[in-house]
């Protein structure tokens, strides 16, 4: 038999396998899915609603597909409304197309951005160019090899400061390929800044780029009193009580934002009856 | 005469969705669920007070995406086609449920329910809710403050003061434009504070802000009155803080008055309960089920079983927790009177959805609210924050902490691992964005670099918007925030490198700005 023939026999049988294999792993893939939510979903299963689908509460990507791709695909007109025709274009729209450019990874900067995160962390990000990078690398001459990539965290609380001047300092060591990341300084209400840079094994530390300021802010009611204004202890401990405020466990920490995809569970799942409720005070 | 006051504060927002390259958008339906189920209710609570002369103040934010939104022809007509919509699928409810007296009752109370919305949104307010608010506002009964331009959240782009300017500069000239008058106060977006931001509040001629609990309880120096009296920042503006027991009361899931056995069920919808051919041509774009907004269960208790929804029986239940409100704050305010040396204010904010979208009988407690306030006791008084600043225009001097009323209390449901990754270049946008409008003081307003600095402005403001980084976090409708955030930072970057090159596309220009179309009358010079 002719060779060719019997190679397209195969790669027709390589592709019958594959497909077969694919609704194999789909079928796998969406029993899993189901497992997965039956187990960690957030939608409660037990509750026979149906799964929440509306104001951000899917878990579906609906993103329908847009006559937009790279730059010049907009010029598109826009559709003019007319709403009673628009039904029938329904078909249309339900397929899903990847259609958004991809963000830089980088703006040729150097340099790194410090955030507060709480009271007691803070995030960090960074960009540092090659040059820079290889100039500081250079410098440091044989101790490259072994100096690691650090994040230095100073303590500047109060001070304008200059590079030496701080109350504290601790080390915080990045993985090489890290653009960011969070740091647990512990201590509200003081004021940190942070350098990147190579700390090599004796000590010797190079800076690739400096952060701004930042303050962390309060966890606590301020110890400074305003004579004229003298507080009221009562009102403090009564808002402590109602709110858990550094006394109990259950603080404003436990507080989420209700919004949109808090709510619903909350409305299905009273955790008291409305005569409990009722006499709550 | 009252022993104190009370502020019931609502917080109106949703972000900036308007999709006219598609015939349909889900996304849209976020609006036309909260005009029909929130706003309107709401109106009609106000109207019905005002027709029977009962006198009551509230305070609502009404934000500059949502104002866009409801005074956008284009999203109007779509609202319409909505409203209508169900309207001729509760007919073929009324038809279906004959049978079934206990539904029959429920199909006509929706269809009663949805041609009422559009007679008040199509008829008495000519497709305008903004002016029924407006009138409201003026009459003295409401009093609107506004919002970040697009909900930004204000601590996290803090490294760019122009940034945080724009964000409120353009939100309050939009209000001007839209309500005839400046705002007297801000809700800042997600209630996020850091000292300083009050500065630009003051600079934008705003008197008042609110703050999350612990904004004011641990302002520096201590605030003699905790909670319950403002504080003026050093710049003069006032922040009144956020009262915890009366948010509890209403939001928490163990306390809580929405999740009460008689009031509906919020899952139980038709867009999932009926034949799917039949609901098929009332789902929105893809035509996957989802919510209609015909349900017609009550929550019953904790299990599947769910009983018919009886609207008399949660009528009588919202009455008694309105009851149980305005009782739990005459305690309160009794009990802050005798050891306060003014009259104490309780502040009390949420979301403005919950009321009627997640909490269907929202606006009817608030009604009776209202009217037990007005008839029932002399303790309370309602109050707006600028009357309460006008009776009581000397207060402590004090500095309110960064905070915000998120998860945690601070920046974190904004800043984590699902999210952070956005700030890099939301920042490098405003850094460029200021770049520009120094580099190009002076165009003519007509020249096409003027319009696409404006648009270059706009797209960084859309991609600001707290929702994005807030969708990211829940886990549920992430591509499209994230596609959101992609898409205006792409369209901003396109922007500043076309106009430094002196190559701008005019018909990519129009393009985007008929669809981001927010903010027409922006300048970018805001951001000099």
């Amino acid at each position: 038999m002719d060779r060719g023939i019997i190679k397209d026999i195969f790669l027709l049988m390589l592709e019958v396998i594959k497909a077969l294999l694919s609704i194999l792993w789909k079928t796998i893939a969406s029993f899993c899915a189901v497992l997965w939510d039956r187990f960690f979903g957030m939608t409660d299963v037990s509750n026979e609603a149906p799964p929440v689908r509306e104001w951000g509460m899917t878990g579906e990507d609906t993103w329908q597909s847009e006559p937009e791709g790279d730059q010049g695909a907009e010029t598109q007109p826009v559709q003019k409304e007319e709403p009673r025709k628009a039904e029938e274009k329904k078909e249309a729209v339900s397929v899903y197309v990847q259609s958004v450019p991809e963000l830089p990874e980088g703006y040729g900067d150097n340099r790194i951005v410090l955030m507060v995160r709480d009271p007691f962390w803070l995030f960090t990000y960074w960009e540092i160019r090659k040059d820079a990078f290889d100039k500081v690398r250079n410098a440091l001459g044989i101790l490259a090899h072994s100096a690691k990539i650090v994040l230095r965290v100073y303590d500047v609380t109060d001070i304008i400061f200059n590079g030496t001047n701080a109350h504290k300092h601790f080390d915080s060591e990045v993985p090489g390929s890290a653009r960011s990341w969070y740091v647990n300084v512990g201590e509200p209400n003081r004021s940190f800044c942070v350098d990147i840079g190579f700390l090599a094994p004796n000590g010797t530390f190079r800076i690739l780029a400096r952060s701004n300021t930042v303050k962390m802010p309060r966890i606590s009611i301020s110890e400074v009193v305003d004579e004229k204004w003298a507080g009221i202890e009562e009102l403090y401990e009564k808002t402590f009580v109602q709110t858990g405020l550094g006394i109990s466990g259950e603080s404003v920490f436990e507080r989420v934002h209700r919004n949109w995809q808090e709510m619903p569970k909350e409305g299905v799942s009273p955790g008291v009856s409305s005569a409990e409720s009722s006499k709550a005070t | 005469m009252e022993k104190g006051f009370l502020s019931l504060i609502l917080h109106a927002h949703l972000p900036f969705v308007r999709h006219p390259e598609y015939p349909e958008f889900l996304e849209e339906d976020w609006l036309f669920e909260a005009i029909t189920e929130t706003y309107i209710p709401l109106i009609d609570v106000f109207d019905k007070l005002i027709e029977e002369g009962i006198d009551f103040r509230i305070t609502m934010s009404l934000t500059p995406p949502l104002i866009s939104m409801l005074t956008d022809e284009f999203l109007q007509s779509r609202y319409i086609r909505y409203v209508e919509k169900r309207i001729e699928l509760s007919e073929k409810e009324i038809k279906r449920t004959k049978h079934q007296p206990e539904f029959l009752s429920l199909a006509r109370m929706y269809h009663h329910y949805f041609t009422n919305a559009r007679y008040v949104f199509a008829e008495k307010y000519q497709r305008n809710l903004v002016l029924a608010f407006k009138k409201f506002q003026d009459m003295g009964k409401l009093e609107i403050i506004t919002c970040g331009a697009t909900h930004g959240f204000l601590p996290l782009m803090n490294n760019n003061q122009n940034a945080m300017r724009a964000q409120i500069h353009v939100a309050v000239n939009h209000y001007e434009k839209h309500l005839g008058r400046k705002p007297r106060g801000i809700w800042l977006p997600e209630c996020a504070y850091e000292p300083g931001i009050d500065l630009l509040l003051k600079e934008a001629g705003i008197r008042f802000f609110i703050t999350e609990t612990h904004g004011v309880l641990f302002a520096t120096p201590r605030p003699k009155y905790g909670i319950y009296a403002p504080v003026y920042c050093p710049s003069g503006v006032a922040a009144f803080g956020r009262d915890a027991e009366s948010s509890k009361q209403v939001w928490s899931s163990k306390e809580g008055y929405p999740g009460d056995f008689s009031y509906r069920d919020f899952y139980r919808d038709v867009g999932y309960d009926l034949d799917y051919e039949y609901v098929k041509p009332y789902l929105p774009g893809d035509s996957k089920r989802t919510n209609i907004g015909i349900k017609y269960y009550r929550i019953t208790g904790k299990t599947d079983h769910k009983e018919p929804y009886s609207p008399e029986r949660a009528k009588e239940k919202a009455a008694e927790h309105a009851g149980n409100f305005m009782f739990n704050r005459e305690k309160q305010i009794e009990h802050l009177a005798s050891i306060m040396d003014r009259k104490p204010i309780i502040v009390a904010p949420y979301d403005a959805e919950l009321f009627g979208h997640w909490w269907f009988e929202g606006p009817q407690w608030i009604n009776f609210l209202f009217r037990k306030i007005a008839f029932d006791q002399k303790t309370i008084s309602l109050i707006t924050p600028t009357e309460y600043l006008e009776k009581y225009s000397i207060n402590q001097v004090s500095t309110p902490s960064l905070s915000s009323w998120g998860y945690k209390g601070y920046s974190e449901y904004w800043l984590n691992e699902t999210n952070d990754w956005i700030y890099r270049h939301l920042h490098k946008a405003a850094e460029r964005m200021v770049e520009l409008s120094r580099l190009y003081p002076h165009t003519s307003k007509d020249s096409i670099q003027h319009r696409a600095l404006n648009q270059a402005a706009r797209e960084l403001l859309l991609s600001q918007s707290s929702d994005w980084a807030f969708i990211m976090k829940t886990g549920t409708m992430v591509e499209y925030a994230v596609k959101r955030t992609k898409k205006h930072i792409y369209r901003f970057t396109k922007l500043y490198t076309d106009i430094k090159s002196d190559t701008i596309d005019p018909n990519w220009l129009s393009e985007i700005e008929s669809r981001d179309n927010i903010f027409p009358d922006i300048d970018y010079h805001i951001y000099q």
